[in-house]
């Protein structure tokens, strides 16, 4: 009689919740109390960011060598920053943690401080 | 130069989507930067000259032009079918010298401030708090621009203050493309800026208490809002209470204002005999569907400014009786936009638990009120002494002829000097009813269209005495509106209009608001 191999099953359930995990995510929002977002009247969207002018970082970072640390320099104007979304996923977490922190995923939502204000 | 983007749109809508309205253009300006022209005087006459230019566009085309300010208003008065502008990157400020100052005015130059049109209400705080001194009052947030601010007659609940507009003691307004159509109006009776300013600012001067008083709430419709001189004082606290308390106490301090003899008293807000302080802020919660012995009230009392009080903003973040509309969003969340669900919680729901008590500025207390989603307001301006009958027949109606998914409030605002100011008795109670938009087809409810059509007709019913709010939804084109609330100020408002504007230029600031409410008849023969 042959024996029944319970692990196939199961590993595909596993391989499953996995790719499902990947993109899962969460996002963590910084904003300026006191500042006053860049606006853009022509945003509709059904959130947070309606009525802002959103500047969206979408890439992956490779690095070099010994390069630990990185910085990206984005203009925002004579003011600086009014909010910060960063969204993390698992996918982008693992694939950092193979690469060594070589390749990073990097998802950013910024809104700039109005000029002048 | 500053520079101006356009956009081919088609359609414009509110931020809380009342619309969309059809729409051919929108202009964004922007300012020339600081590092080309260091001068804000400078800087500010760089930008009348591009709004200028656009105006002269417009005209030549025979087509309407108009700003939109921050688009918080909930109809479309702000709305114009061919041009509409945004003003909010043109956001200068300085501080008045003392040799601007008219020899003899009453105004101190320290408390002046000149803020161009696109500042909205939080700059306007930041700016104001660097140099120790605050407006004497703002709506229940802080997004809208100045410009938008006065020309719909935004107000709080400051009930010995006034509305946004009455802090206002200068216009600097764009009425056409020539130069002399950058114009400079002032009360007469209350002499501001000299004639050194007005130069300044390549503009002619005007004073007139009748044409400043009307074009103060202009409804957009006085030419381009170019920059204001407001009035400010000194920094200061608001010490905020919420409170549940007997509904017919609440209504009593409604319709008296008597505060002094009142059995609400608040521990540290009473005089030295122990009588009540008149506060600063009152408002009342009501939800018209619950039977309720008591109501949720907010008060608030002016302090003197001192450093050292707990950041007031985590509170303010999590404190739900900050607007209406914020919270009826918090009762409604539950029912994810089911109206029948919602409408069969509201009639079983008292309102939450009062919030924590909260100290801060006028600019923390108002602090940003974030995107609610898709909403209405109506707001009718009753004498307070008439609050009390004219909540009996709102509620009655939203009962017999509703339900509709809303909840009400009322606050409290001194007289207002503008001509068309909906805060137009000694106080006016402004009755609130927000909430969010439905569709009554699917819901076998009645229109919002209906339901302000009703309001109109039950409070004339009942021959109380009303206004509306210029910037909230109503039946603007109910036969006799504007004559019935505002009688020969009607008249006056036109009258004004007419005197400072040409036909063209009446018909260039003009909208279809202004034609429902019959508003853009145009005078002729008015002399200037």
């Amino acid at each position: 009689m042959k024996k029944q191999n319970y692990w196939i099953p199961l590993y595909h359930i596993f391989l499953l919740a996995a790719i499902a995990l990947l993109p899962s995510c969460y996002s963590v929002r910084l904003i300026s109390r006191d500042g006053i977002p860049e606006p853009d009247y022509t945003n509709n969207s059904q959130d947070f960011y309606k009525n802002k002018q959103v500047h969206v970082l979408d890439t992956t970072i490779r690095l070099k060598g010994p390069e630990g640390d990185f910085t990206m320099i984005q203009n925002c104007g004579s003011g600086g920053f009014y909010s910060l979304e960063y969204r993390s996923t698992l996918g982008g977490v693992l694939l950092s943690a193979i690469t060594f922190g070589k390749v990073r995923k990097v998802k950013v939502k910024y809104v700039c401080l109005k000029e002048g204000s | 130069m500053a520079t101006t983007i356009k956009q081919s749109i088609g359609t414009w809508d509110t931020l809380h989507e009342n619309g969309p309205f059809p729409t051919k253009n929108l202009f964004i300006t922007s300012l020339e930067s600081e590092g080309n022209i260091p001068s804000v005087t400078d800087r500010y006459n760089d930008a009348a000259e591009e709004i200028q230019r656009l105006l002269r566009e417009a005209l030549s085309l025979g087509q309407g032009f108009r700003a939109i300010g921050s688009r918080w208003s909930l109809n479309d008065i702000a709305h114009q079918r061919d041009n509409l502008h945004v003003n909010a990157k043109m956001n200068l400020k300085k501080t008045i010298a003392a040799d601007e100052i008219e020899p003899g005015s009453s105004f101190q130059p320290d408390y002046l401030f000149f803020f161009q049109c696109g500042n909205i209400i939080k700059e306007m705080h930041n700016f104001l708090a660097s140099k120790g001194k605050a407006m004497h009052t703002t709506g229940a947030s802080n997004g809208q621009t100045i410009a938008g601010c006065i020309s719909t007659g935004v107000h709080g609940s400051a009930l010995n203050t006034g509305s946004v507009q009455d802090c206002v003691v200068g216009l600097n307004l764009i009425i056409g493309p020539d130069p002399q159509d950058n114009v400079y109006l002032e009360r007469e009776s209350q002499p501001v800026m000299n004639e050194r300013f007005v130069q300044s600012i390549h503009a002619r001067l005007i004073r007139s208490d009748e044409l400043f008083n009307a074009a103060l709430v202009g409804l957009g419709s006085f030419g381009f809002i170019h920059g204001v001189v407001i009035e400010t004082e000194d920094r200061f606290l608001l010490k905020r209470y919420v409170r549940k308390i007997n509904k017919d106490l609440a209504l009593e301090l409604a319709t008296t204002l008597n505060f002094h003899d009142s059995l609400f008293k608040i521990p540290g807000e009473t005089d030295a005999a122990g009588h009540g302080l008149l506060p600063y802020h009152y408002k009342v919660f009501i939800n018209p569907y619950v039977t309720d012995t008591d109501y949720v009230i907010e008060a608030m009392y002016k302090k003197p400014f001192q450093q050292g009080y707990p950041d007031p903003i985590p509170a303010i973040k999590k404190s739900i009786y900050r607007d209406l509309i914020l919270l009826f969003t918090k009762i409604a969340e539950s029912c994810q936009n089911n109206i029948p669900k919602l409408i069969k919680l509201l009639e079983k729901s008292i309102l939450p638990p009062p919030d924590l008590e909260i100290t801060g500025t006028l600019g923390e207390i108002f602090w940003d009120a974030g995107y609610q989603g898709p909403a209405y307001a109506c707001s009718v301006g009753i004498d307070h002494r008439d609050s009390g009958r004219a909540l009996d027949v709102l509620v009655k109606l939203a009962k017999e002829e509703g339900p509709i998914p809303g909840i009400y409030a009322m606050r409290f605002v001194k007289q207002s000097k503008a001509t068309l100011a909906f805060t137009k008795f000694p106080v006016t109670c402004m009755l609130e009813i927000d909430g969010i938009t439905w569709t009554p087809h699917n819901n076998k409810m009645i229109s919002l269209q209906r339901f302000s059509t009703r309001m109109i007709e039950v409070l004339k019913a009942n021959n109380i005495p009303f206004t509306l709010h210029w910037g909230k939804n109503a039946d603007w084109s109910f036969p006799g509106l504007v004559e019935h609330m505002y009688g020969p100020n009607a008249a006056a408002w036109k009258q004004q209009r007419s005197s400072l504007l040409s036909r063209q230029q009446a018909a260039l600031f003009s909208n279809d608001f202004l034609v429902s409410t019959k508003l853009d008849e145009y005078v002729g023969n008015v002399p200037v």
